[in-house]
């Protein structure tokens, strides 16, 4: 009777769960409201975690990476001055490019404003590339707007909250960039491939001019999602089966994802 | 069990819950294991269950999937869902007696959650094609599945150990 009792007691729950879930699925508003009250609930529970872990790891982290952090605080100065002296060397250039984007109405995106932001947490998932942001709607970040690091396109805003917002990494499973090359003729579609993967493009057509190596860059297409010239990623791999008539590509991001602390959220929306 | 044990063991148990949620989010997500993060939200619900509470299993199981789900991009109720089906299926072995941590051998419990690790990654998969989203494969699926038997196997006497002491606060109190 007993074993009766719980069982049905078990199965109530978890039809009224999956009930739950469905109703919160299809409505996006309480969906919202959900996030922002479950945050609430968590943040006394991580602040405390955080508190106890942060230390421990630093100390252990401290004592076995010293050396590694000294030369790669090193190797960071000499790129620093070597990116400072790129820099110097290209501003006629770039004033040109400027001038240049301005007169044809074309969007550069080295003159469009950005937020610097700081990245708080990594996505805690296996299945979605993403990371949390320190500034939100109040600092003008909205929905749709680009945000790059680390020399290339590092994703776009997918969610926002007053103080906060999330970033969809160029490598999410979910994620796709129009992107050109070299002439800026042809256009391919790169997606992601998982939090690790980088990204690929498929179905090339062979006629299309392009080897390891080669940088690609935002396309900025009526209505696409991204300024034009954002770099994106470089072809790892050329890949051809044989007897077809397009060929897939491995690509590696421009920006180093795996190292993401601050990030510029371009201040641009995206065109109807 | 009676209703009132399993009562006074809900405060307890979502407590723990929320104490390995924020684990789950601040350590684990940036403790990446080949890349993979271990999923605790789904080993706990699945420990409890273990002990063959099956309705403090499934609370668990909601709590931890839902508030994990917040705060991620992926289709809502993907990983309580998931969470929700290894708490029941670990309940039905609980009861039966099947992992129990001192009468069964003791590589029964670690296999159990070894084998719920291996299968967690892949049942997310299949749901998240129900819900229409067909590129959660695209990930390294067999990757997480690995990673996550290895490290369920490891973390499974500990999680339970911890899953019997939260359910059996019910008990005492009820005594």
């Amino acid at each position: 009777m007993a074993t009766d009792r719980s069982k049905r007691r078990a199965w109530t729950l978890g039809v009224v769960a999956v009930a739950i879930l469905t109703v919160l699925a299809l409505t996006g508003g309480v969906l919202s409201g959900l996030r922002s009250v479950a945050n609430l609930a968590v943040t006394p529970f991580n602040w405390t975690v955080n508190e106890v872990a942060r230390p421990l790891g630093h100390l252990f982290a401290g004592a076995i990476n010293y050396s590694d952090v000294v030369s790669q605080n090193q190797k960071l100065r000499y790129e620093l001055g070597q990116a400072e002296l790129k820099s110097n060397e290209n501003w006629p250039l770039e004033r040109q490019l400027q001038q240049i984007s301005t007169s044809l109405n074309v969007p550069y995106v080295g003159s469009l404003p950005t937020v610097a932001v700081q990245v708080t947490t990594l996505s805690p998932t296996n299945f979605a590339a993403t990371v949390q942001i320190s500034k939100g709607r109040d600092s003008g970040i909205l929905v749709g707007m680009p945000v790059v690091a680390n020399g290339g396109l590092v994703g776009s805003i997918v969610a926002t909250t007053p103080h906060g917002a999330t970033v969809r990494l160029i490598t999410d499973v979910n994620s796709s960039v129009g992107v050109t090359f070299g002439d800026g003729k042809t256009s391919l579609v790169v997606s992601g491939r998982g939090v690790n993967n980088g990204m690929s493009a498929t179905s090339v057509p062979l006629a299309t001019p392009i080897a390891p190596g080669t940088s690609l860059a935002t396309n900025g297409l009526n209505g696409g999602l991204y300024p034009p010239g954002l770099p994106v990623a470089k072809v790892a791999q050329v890949a051809l089966t044989p007897g077809a008539a397009t060929y897939n590509l491995t690509l590696r991001p421009s920006a180093d994802l795996r190292q993401l602390q601050y990030l510029d959220v371009v201040l641009w929306e995206p065109t109807a | 069990m009676g209703a009132n044990c399993v009562r006074r063991a809900l405060v307890p148990a979502v407590v723990v819950t929320f104490l390995v949620l924020a684990v789950q989010l601040t350590v684990l997500s940036s403790l990446r294991i080949g890349g993979v993060v271990v999923m605790l939200v789904w080993l706990w619900p699945f420990a409890v269950g273990l002990t063959g509470y099956t309705s403090l299993a499934l609370v668990t199981a909601l709590v931890s999937g839902v508030f994990f789900d917040t705060h991620t991009t992926t289709p809502f109720g993907l990983t309580a869902l998931v969470a929700l089906v290894l708490a029941y299926a670990a309940s039905r072995l609980g009861r039966e007696g099947v992992g129990d941590l001192d009468s069964a051998a003791w590589w029964v419990t670690p296999v159990l959650a070894a084998v719920a690790g291996f299968f967690a990654p892949l049942l997310y998969v299949a749901a998240g094609t129900f819900a229409l989203n067909f590129n959660l494969w695209r990930g390294s699926v067999l990757s997480m599945m690995i990673v996550n038997a290895v490290a369920f196997f490891l973390l499974a006497r500990p999680m339970t150990r911890l899953a019997r002491v939260v359910s059996n606060v019910g008990e005492r109190v009820h005594r």
